[in-house]
């Protein structure tokens, strides 16, 4: 307690003290006052000579303890050994969570007790290996009881008490520019506890000759402590974050390259810089016409650290939100900012399905913590609808420019003796820094975000295969899996035997895929020879979600056919692996139910690919979404409906020609009021319109000289229009009494339709006369009644409410989702309409059944019709013979 | 029947007019862009073929002169009351010499060949007129203005010592040739500024001639002359060069990018913020010299010296330089007005002597950063009077005949009237040129990083900001600008 007052008095002592200072000066000072550089006993080393403990350098003033006991960075999983649920685990030989606990197909790697049978890597093999990705604490420092490991004396296998520990290294994220080579050359030499003094060659403090580091006097001060010129520690920068995290470019390194596909950029083909892709050094395709930067935050001067903060950080502190008091904005009660320096907390905030808690959530800078889409999408139709259904990266990181992963096969050994890998984004050989790299689009999948919203999110796929064996499974060991491929470092004969197709005394890279059932069976007995049993081939597909390499909305997806059409990303199928080694389909691991959303499909020359299910997702994608058979039923509708006038018409024409010309006595009546004449044509001109703005939108790729967007807002109008007229024209006809003309007479109705469908079937061809008698106030026969009567009360009404709800998922999505949302509405819509499409094709074809063919569309346009001077409703007799035809 | 004719066609407007006019009145149209640089370029009119009006043999520029003024009669008289040829400003009053004053090439002294005076011969070879070779040169004859260095289209004109057409140019041809000033025309001399190809302006040079537009976006995309920016009325061309400007600013002598741009031309507000502060041409030319090699250093000490030579390094006559490709300007405020040393004033030759040190700080409203050209030189100057020293290098006696300093001096104070005590030395100064050529297109323009960031190019704290003003805040909060 009193070492902790005094370590916080220090620490605020030497704060007043600095801002001193710069009041003096008005420049900004180092921030970090000067301190000496101590060794594990809390000698300075200039004195002792030894390597320094950054647990008690930093530890002066700062909790290291709290420090490296608060950092998943350090612990990876250590503390989780043993410790979790079976559910949580990715695969079934997990240990733990995290990088040293978890397995993953990438590394391979893994860590063994010291009681495994098999085992691959004992904790200081993990370390030379895997400890290039470690910033020292947690695994290189304790066991998984939390003892420190050179106090453990039970270890059978390594000298921890020569090789000391790598403490938790404040250095390789708290200086401008540490020597990271230096340091994983110390990991793997098994030098542990000089790690972290070798961080610090290149700032002359330290020097290093032969295997011997040696202080340099004249960087240090008399009192001993190291002089601000030689060392000043910083906030981590995004270089800092680099070494580990993947390729960051920084200001001045634009020019850098890449050999393709390396680690850097593996899971997710992430390259954050702040300068121009075009002034890359990487052989990138179409280099030149790509004016975007890498990164807009890292060209914005926003780093790494301003959105993954410390979780106890005062500025960037936010409860989350299921913590927060409802009418509490800001709560402005939180730690002093001498605390946090004493105790920053080592967890930074994550994304919320990578986090272990929720505390580190509440930190998080995610998209909509800064930004307020709203009020810079006001050119996208329905914005609230897409800000509903998908994530602001899935527009914003249209394209990965860095090669990723695509398939990891395990099941071979590479002369590298490593598992043979393909790459999306890149072509040729990926160890060549010439190999053309072109990038790759991100495949969009439904995520639940930590709202619980389901909204299309950017990702990549990495599908692995590999052997596993015994029971419980683990997979096979490397060293195993060496041996049954190699002697020394040339493959086995009887490995070339089976492999080597073409006899050329070399497996090129398509002879080494298991895919023939001897290639499999030589490898599996050759694992067998080792005491390996129970083997099996296993493959599984990892999603990886991408966040970074965000561009702004000059170069998102804004075109709305990249989703709207058959060219749709949502729906393209994306490539999982060339070919499945051992014809093993992969399962899913990953927060994601991948298997739900969608389906694996094996292509012709065996190429496994991977396509979403959008409606099975829940998603209604205009131009792209559409119910087969509705089409089909509805395309057959009309055709056949064409098919019906032409035989029909046909007939009339010959009829017509056999019978004799007689000329029946007509009047004019005025038939129809203006009124009438213009609520008629504007439903004309307003369904007509709709049917074909919306057929353009149901297939915007068929139409792709019309502007999408144009006809999405067209149709808008064009439907309300149509609500409109079909309002007023209801009023207008209840008022004046007409709605009657359109309300079928129960009696006798039957018997009528039948003789004016008997009409159409017979008299027509006859040369009969109409059967009823067409007069103002009874302008409909029978027939036209009973359709009318359904056009007017179930398919416009249906339409207008299906077609208005679709519209008003942008805003009011809630009701949309009461009648089963888009996924249901927009297929009953499409099926309206294609009845419209069929009602419009028949009317028009009847209005020629007048006298003469165009009289009904004449009487429609200037009011007056021609009718028989003397039919009446009784001259024409029902014909019972053709209630059949009905 | 005709009555429903008229039905059928008011019928049909009607229905037309309910559709029609909700979908145009919904529908929002395309906004006019903020920035619409193209609709302020003034029209060009095609120019007069002269090939038949040149009949006369001519064999002297004052001939060719004489031919243009029978019919511009005018044109001599305009020509002889503007820079290019007075090479002197009008008189200014100097508010840091307190007096009025004139300045021009004529009397300037810069850290390039430093003066004129004495050199007359050499240096106006560059003049647009004819036979200055001394000091007692007659401005008055409209017969001894140039004409073709600006108006001959024909590319073979060149112009020797005194301004004189070199021998075997083809007169006539040129004479026939003649047309609105190209960029090759003024490049003749803009271009070679300094005595050489790119070395004086960095953002002026022979690469301008046929850009790409990389190099320059107007010149390059749009094929812009020098004449479409820099418009001309009565043969004064408009633009105001830092070297040779004293005094207030005539703003209607001044070429801006909002001649045609707008004041805040760009669609995201952080960026029209930074107009207030940042010079367009800041960010825009993010450098310079981007072909050619621009001199950034020249030190006359180490003149006459045997040593092997190379134009871009050491010549006997001049002393050493350094060159730069790609060159990143130094970023200074700006007001648009310069501290200039005038000859004679008194300087120390303990530090380094701006010549033309540019006016403004963090709270001058009117001042931007701006971004520069600075060359640095080493230069004589007397030890005794402690001001700089005009020699005399060309022609005989000259420094570059004789290597004599001493000698060259005396020659040179007797033409300067500044007083030589016989005793001198080599002083540092500096000399700045505002950017504002070379733009680049935009998608090269600077971006946040560029500056903001811990490698960036400006020195926030030498530049009056507390910090970098992205987290310190802008000049408002650094107490300076209301």
């Amino acid at each position: 307690m009193k070492m902790i007052r005094l370590k916080k008095s220090l620490l605020s002592g030497s704060l007043l003290l600095l801002m001193v200072i710069q009041s003096l000066t008005a420049k900004t000072p180092a921030l970090h006052p000067l301190f000496k550089l101590l060794d594990k006993n809390g000698q300075n080393v200039l004195v002792t000579g030894k390597a320094l403990s950054t647990m008690n350098t930093c530890g002066t003033c700062h909790d290291t303890e709290f420090i490296s006991s608060h950092s998943q960075h350090a612990d990876v999983g250590l503390s989780t050994l043993d410790h979790i649920e079976a559910a949580e685990k990715n695969y079934s030989w997990d240990m733990g969570k995290g990088y040293f606990a978890a397995w993953n197909p990438i590394s391979y790697r893994y860590y063994s007790p010291e009681e495994d049978s098999f085992p691959d890597l004992n904790q200081a093999e993990w370390i030379m290996s895997q400890g290039f990705r470690h910033v020292g604490g947690g695994p290189a420092a304790f066991d998984a009881e939390g003892i420190p490991l050179d106090q453990n004396e039970s270890s059978q296998t390594w000298d921890w008490k020569k090789s000391g520990v790598v403490e938790m290294n404040c250095f390789l994220c708290h200086m401008p520019n540490p020597d990271n080579t230096a340091r994983i050359e110390s990991l793997e030499k098994g030098h542990f506890q000089w790690a972290n003094t070798a961080t610090l060659l290149r700032t002359g403090i330290v020097e290093k000759r032969g295997s011997k580091f040696s202080w340099n006097q004249t960087a240090f001060t008399k009192n001993g402590e190291v002089k601000h010129e030689y060392f000043t520690p910083s906030d981590p920068s995004n270089a800092n974050c680099a070494q580990c995290h993947g390729l960051i470019f920084t200001a001045g390194d634009e020019k850098k390259g890449l050999t393709s596909c390396d680690w850097n950029t593996a899971t997710r083909g992430e390259i954050i810089g702040p300068h121009l892709i075009n002034r890359t050094g990487l052989n990138l395709k179409d280099k030149e016409k790509i004016s975007r930067s890498w990164d807009v935050h890292a060209e914005r001067a926003v780093k790494c650290v301003d959105c993954h903060p410390s979780s106890n950080n005062p500025i960037y502190y936010r409860d989350s939100e299921e913590h927060r008091l409802e009418h509490l904005i800001f709560d402005a009660r939180r730690i002093d900012v001498v605390d946090y320096l004493y105790r920053p907390s080592h967890e930074f905030s994550k994304v919320p399905d990578e986090a272990e808690d929720a505390e580190i959530i509440a930190g998080m800078r995610t998209c909509d913590a800064c930004h307020d889409p709203n009020t810079a999408h006001d050119w996208l139709p329905y914005k609230d609808a897409h800000f509903q259904k998908v994530s602001c990266e899935s527009c914003h990181i249209p394209k990965m420019y860095g090669p990723a992963y695509e398939q990891i096969d395990w099941t071979v050994l590479t002369t590298e003796k490593k598992g043979s890998h393909d790459c999306r984004g890149a072509e040729g050989d990926p160890k060549n820094i010439k190999s053309l790299i072109y990038g790759f689009e991100p495949v969009l999948l439904p995520r639940q975000d930590s709202k619980g919203q389901m909204k299309l999110t950017p990702y990549n796929l990495v599908s692995s295969w590999y052997w596993v064996y015994g029971d419980p499974q683990m997979p096979v060991r490397l060293t195993d899996l060496e041996k049954a491929f190699f002697e020394g470092d040339r493959y086995r004969p009887d490995i070339l035997e089976v492999f080597d197709a073409d006899h050329d005394n070399h497996i090129s890279e398509t002879e080494l895929r298991l895919d023939k059932p001897e290639k499999e069976r030589r490898v599996k007995e050759n694992l067998e020879a080792l005491g390996l049993t129970k083997l099996s081939i296993q493959g599984d597909v990892q999603p990886f979600k991408i966040n970074h390499d965000v561009t702004n909305g000059k170069w998102a997806l804004r075109e709305c056919t990249d989703c709207h059409g058959d060219q749709s990303r949502v729906s393209m199928p994306v490539e999982l692996a060339r070919y499945i080694p051992g014809g093993v389909l992969p399962t899913f691991t990953g927060s994601l139910d991948l298997e739900q959303m969608g389906d694996l499909t094996v292509s012709n020359e065996g190429v496994l690919n991977y396509q979403v299910d959008v409606e099975g997702n829940a998603l209604y994608i205009f131009g792209l979404s559409r119910v087969r058979w509705i089409d089909w039923a509805g395309i057959l509708i009309v055709i056949g409906t064409i098919f019906g006038i032409f035989i029909h018409s046909s007939m009339r024409v010959y009829s017509a020609r056999l019978r004799q010309k007689h000329t029946p006595k007509i009047k004019q009546v005025y038939m129809y009021t203006f009124y009438d004449r213009l609520w008629h044509w504007i439903q004309v001109m307003a369904i007509f319109l709709l049917l074909i703005t919306g057929l353009i939108i149901h297939r915007p790729e068929m139409f792709s000289w019309f502007s999408f967007p144009y006809m999405v807002q067209v149709h808008n109008v064009l439907g309300f229009i149509l609500f409109a007229n079909a309002f007023l024209a209801v009023f207008y006809h209840l008022v004046s009494g007409e709605i009657k003309q359109y309300i079928p007479q129960p009696r006798g109705f039957f018997d009528q339709a039948v003789m004016q469908a008997s009409y159409y079937l017979k008299g027509i061809f006859r040369g009969d006369g109409h059967p009823f008698e067409k007069t103002p106030e009874k302008k409909l026969n029978p027939l036209q009644q009973i359709t009318y009567f359904g056009l007017l009360n179930i398919l416009l009404p249906l339409q207008i409410i299906t077609g208005v709800l679709i519209w008003s998922a942008q805003t009011w999505p809630q009701f949309a989702e009461r009648l089963g949302g888009l996924p249901v509405l927009g297929p009953v819509h499409s099926l309206l309409a294609w009845l419209f499409a069929t009602f419009i094709v028949l009317h028009m074809y009847l209005t020629t059944t007048g006298h003469k063919p165009l009289d009904g569309i004449r009487a429609m346009i200037i009011g007056w019709d021609i009718v028989d001077e003397n039919i009446s409703p009784d001259q024409a007799k029902p014909d019972t013979q053709n209630k059949e035809h009905e | 029947m005709r009555d429903s004719n008229r039905t059928w066609l008011i019928g049909t407007s009607i229905s037309l007019a309910i559709i029609i006019i909700p979908i145009l009145v919904a529908i929002p149209g395309k906004t006019p862009p903020v920035d619409d640089p193209h609709s302020k370029l003034s029209v060009v009119n095609p120019h007069v073929d002269h090939s038949s009006l040149m009949n006369d043999s001519l064999t002297t520029g004052q001939e060719v002169t004489r031919a243009c003024l029978v019919c511009h009669p005018d044109a001599g008289n305009q020509v002889r009351h503007t820079s290019h040829y007075t090479w002197e400003s009008d008189s200014v009053y100097s508010p840091d010499h307190d007096r009025m004053v004139t300045l021009g090439k004529k009397n300037a002294i810069n850290n390039f060949c430093i003066s004129i005076e004495s050199n007359w011969p050499a240096c106006t070879a560059c003049h647009a007129g004819y036979g200055w070779k001394d000091a007692e040169y007659d401005f008055s004859k409209d017969e001894n203005v140039d004409c073709l260095v600006c108006h001959d289209l024909s590319g073979g004109y060149k112009k020797s010592k005194e301004g004189l057409p070199e021998k075997g140019v083809d007169l006539l041809a040129a004479a026939k040739s003649v047309g609105s000033p190209n960029r090759e025309n003024c490049g003749g001399c803009h271009f070679d500024g300094g005595g050489g190809n790119a070395v004086k302006h960095g953002d002026l040079d022979e690469s301008l001639k046929y850009p790409s537009e990389y190099i320059d976006v107007h010149m390059g995309r749009y094929d812009f002359q020098c004449i479409t920016c820099h418009r001309s009325t009565d043969h004064k061309i408009r633009g105001r060069a830092s070297s040779v400007s004293v005094g207030n600013l005539n703003k209607d002598n001044q070429v801006l990018c909002t001649d045609c741009h707008a004041e805040k031309p760009h669609s995201d507000m952080r960026l029209n913020e930074h107009t207030e502060t940042v010079a367009c041409q800041t960010c825009h030319i993010p450098s310079m010299a981007r072909k050619e090699a621009t001199k950034i250093n020249w030190d006359w000490s180490t003149a006459g010296q045997d040593r092997p030579e190379n134009a871009h390094q050491y010549l006997k006559i001049k002393g050493s330089f350094v060159y730069e490709k790609n060159h990143a300007p130094e970023y200074i405020w700006y007001n648009g007005t310069t501290k200039r040393y005038l000859k004679g004033d008194i300087m120390d030759p303990t530090i380094t002597t701006p010549f033309n040190l540019p006016n403004g700080n963090i709270k001058d409203r009117e001042a931007k950063i701006w971004p520069f050209k600075v060359h640095y030189g080493k230069q004589v100057y007397d030890t005794k009077y402690n001001y700089f020293l005009l020699p005399k290098t060309v022609g005989e006696g000259g420094f570059w005949t004789e290597f004599d300093w001493d000698l060259a001096l005396r020659l040179g104070a007797e033409n300067s009237g500044l007083a030589y005590s016989g005793k001198y030395n080599f002083a540092p100064t500096s000399f700045y040129w505002a950017t504002s050529h070379m733009v680049a297109p935009k998608e090269e323009a600077l971006r946040c990083i560029d500056c903001h960031s811990d490698a960036g190019r400006l020195d926030w704290q030498q530049l009056g900001f507390d910090g970098d003003p992205i987290t310190h805040g802008s000049r408002r909060l650094a107490g300076g600008v209301k």
